[in-house]
């Protein structure tokens, strides 16, 4: 967790600098990806939406091809072609990433069915997603064609309670997201995602429970985004309720000490990025 | 039968789609009998089925995406265009997808001719071959070659079939890049390019015209070269640039949409690799496709057409 939060707050000064891209940072939703990468095995498969870095990094992707990637270098991970949304590192079963919201779902579904038809193993697939992606169409054909073909499929949901800057009351019509995975038949759970030992939990939970039946199951996280939606955008939430929602902040109770090491290794990362080549363009 | 026997040399593929079990598949009877575990029944979920394959293609399988109907691909067209089409681009790694639809010729929603989108979407292959032979041939190839393929069928060709023996040869594979050189031999005044359905009405418009010896008799100059385009994307202009050295006359015969269509840019690339070629396009009017079986006619270019736009040509 304090690595993710260091990375995105240097990453945040070198936007601030005019580097790199739109990025998108998890600050306040890091306890999801690291508690849930937590339960998972090595051998389990991940699927990730656009908001990208915690994930990568709590399924252990290197940080330098990640930060490389990041700045569009040829070390990046994908040697600077897939930027911040579309970044993949198979070797730590970091799938893909996809920036239109609602695609990780059915591409996951893909991915599971591979897992226990083709490959037929007992490893499962999970894929987060937040909460405004179950508006999407694709969110929803996704989830029924992996209860319908009954998929070893964790679906977890960043509930951040925001679809960029617009309020839930415009695209959700249930109380919980979780709601609707009842629709498809699909058990869920809801957890505090800003406490990294429950998510890890309830996790553990949903990973069991998906190896064990190979079925879909949706582990709902209750989380705070406490930066903005991307580079570039403002935000519309007032001061106040950034102060409350600050409260949250999962790494309140962090020991400062484990800082030190981080930025160490960010800095590293930083570093070997900014002194690699830019990308050719290939030839058509 | 191109698929069917693929999968029996390569156990990645794996076929999808609304009803792929319980579709008759009449050129290859056993393909579930002999497949039942790489043979995948999706809902009516078109978009989410191909980013279903995507993911499919992610862990190693060479998913065909059957969707059925060119029109349902309009459904289906954001997994396509931005999930298929990017795999590789950002990736660095290479996946097989093949991507399969039929074309019709029945009404508004199930007589549209998608192919110039998709030809010009960066990232996708788009075949669409006018043979049983190449169909054949084609499948094979798109099969063992990285990359997201679009394959058409044109429906109206089976519901029309009137082929040489050599179309019904079903062997190899062919490179998509490729085009063919149909009643070659002849040395034609106008070279046509054409693909999917108008093939068999140009060659049923050329039938009657022989080379008499005479090179000015009417006959002679009615003589054409026509390349069958079996791949909309890539195409190899060198080969058609060589085509048009000769004649300098350029028919383009299409299904589709003139407007923006795949003639459109056939005739600006050759016209600025070749100045001064004279030129004419056939094709459908900028209509919606209506559902009335008389009014189907008027779509489609017909022989009389052709052959009219081939005497203007060869006289100019």
């Amino acid at each position: 967790m304090v690595l993710i939060r260091v990375l995105e707050d240097r990453l945040q000064e070198l936007a601030n600098q005019g580097h790199g891209a739109d990025w998108h940072f998890s600050k306040g939703q890091e306890a999801i990806a690291v508690g849930v990468c937590a339960a998972l095995r090595e051998t389990d498969y991940l699927v990730a939406h656009h908001r990208t870095i915690a994930h990568a990094v709590a399924k252990g992707v290197p940080l330098e091809p990640l930060v490389a990637e990041l700045l569009g270098k040829t070390t990046g991970m994908n040697g600077g072609m897939a930027g911040e949304m579309h970044m993949s590192y198979p070797p730590k079963r970091f799938m893909f990433s996809f920036q239109l919201v609602g695609t990780c779902i059915p591409v996951a579904a893909g991915l599971a069915w591979a897992v226990k038809n083709y490959l037929k193993t007992d490893d499962i697939v999970v894929v987060f997603h937040g909460d405004a992606a179950t508006a999407n169409g694709q969110w929803h054909e996704g989830v029924n064609i992996a209860a319908v073909q009954k998929l070893p499929l964790l679906l977890v949901c960043e509930n951040n309670h925001l679809a960029g800057n617009v309020r839930p009351e415009h695209y959700l019509p249930t109380s919980f997201v979780s709601q609707r995975a009842g629709g498809y038949g699909i058990k869920s759970a809801i957890v505090d995602g800003n406490d990294v030992a429950a998510v890890r939990d309830a996790a553990e939970y949903g990973v069991n429970y998906v190896r064990q039946h190979s079925v879909p199951f949706m582990l709902e996280c209750d989380t705070t985004r406490l930066g903005k939606h991307k580079q570039g955008q403002g935000d519309l939430r007032s001061v106040a309720e950034m102060t409350e929602l600050t409260m949250r902040d999962p790494l309140h109770n962090v020991d400062r000490s484990l800082y030190r090491d981080a930025e160490e290794q960010v800095a590293q990362a930083i570093e070997a990025a900014m002194r690699s080549s830019d990308p050719v363009l290939p030839k058509v | 039968m191109a698929i069917y026997e693929a999968m029996q040399e390569d156990a990645s593929i794996h076929l999808l789609g609304e009803g792929a079990e319980i579709k008759q598949h009449y050129d290859a009877p056993y393909i579930l009998a002999d497949f039942p575990e790489r043979i995948i029944t999706m809902p009516i979920s078109e978009d989410g089925n191909t980013n279903f394959a995507v993911g499919l293609a992610l862990m190693g399988i060479k998913p065909v995406v059957d969707v059925i109907a060119g029109d349902f691909l309009y459904r289906t067209l954001d997994s396509i265009a931005n999930t298929a089409a990017k795999l590789d681009f950002v990736s660095g790694r290479e996946h097989t997808i093949v991507i399969r639809a039929e074309f019709l010729l029945g009404g508004p929603t199930t007589g549209q001719r998608p192919e110039a989108i998709f030809a010009h979407i960066p990232g996708l292959r788009v075949l669409l071959p006018s043979t049983p032979r190449e169909a054949y041939a084609l499948m094979r190839d798109a099969l063992v070659t990285p990359g997201v393929t679009l394959f058409f069928e044109d429906r109206m060709i089976r519901d029309d079939d009137d082929w040489d023996e050599a179309d019904l040869k079903l062997e190899g594979c062919v490179p998509a890049d490729k085009c063919s050189w149909r009643m070659k031999g002849q040395r034609g005044n106008v070279t046509i390019l054409t693909y999917g359905v108008m093939r068999q009405v140009v060659e049923r418009a050329l039938r009657p015209f022989k080379s008499d010896g005479d090179p000015y008799s009417e006959s002679n100059q009615m003589l054409c070269d026509v390349i069958d385009l079996w791949s909309l994307y890539p195409i190899n202009w060198g080969f058609l640039d060589k085509m048009l050295e000769r004649t300098c006359r350029l028919l383009i015969v299409e299904p589709d949409v003139i407007y923006g269509g795949i003639g459109a840019e056939l005739v600006a690339r050759l016209a600025e690799m070749r100045p001064g070629i004279r030129i004419k396009r056939l094709g459908a009017p900028r209509t919606t496709v209506p559902a009335s079986p008389a009014l189907h006619a008027q779509i489609l270019p017909n022989e009389e057409q052709i052959v009219s736009a081939i005497r203007k040509l060869s006289q100019q």
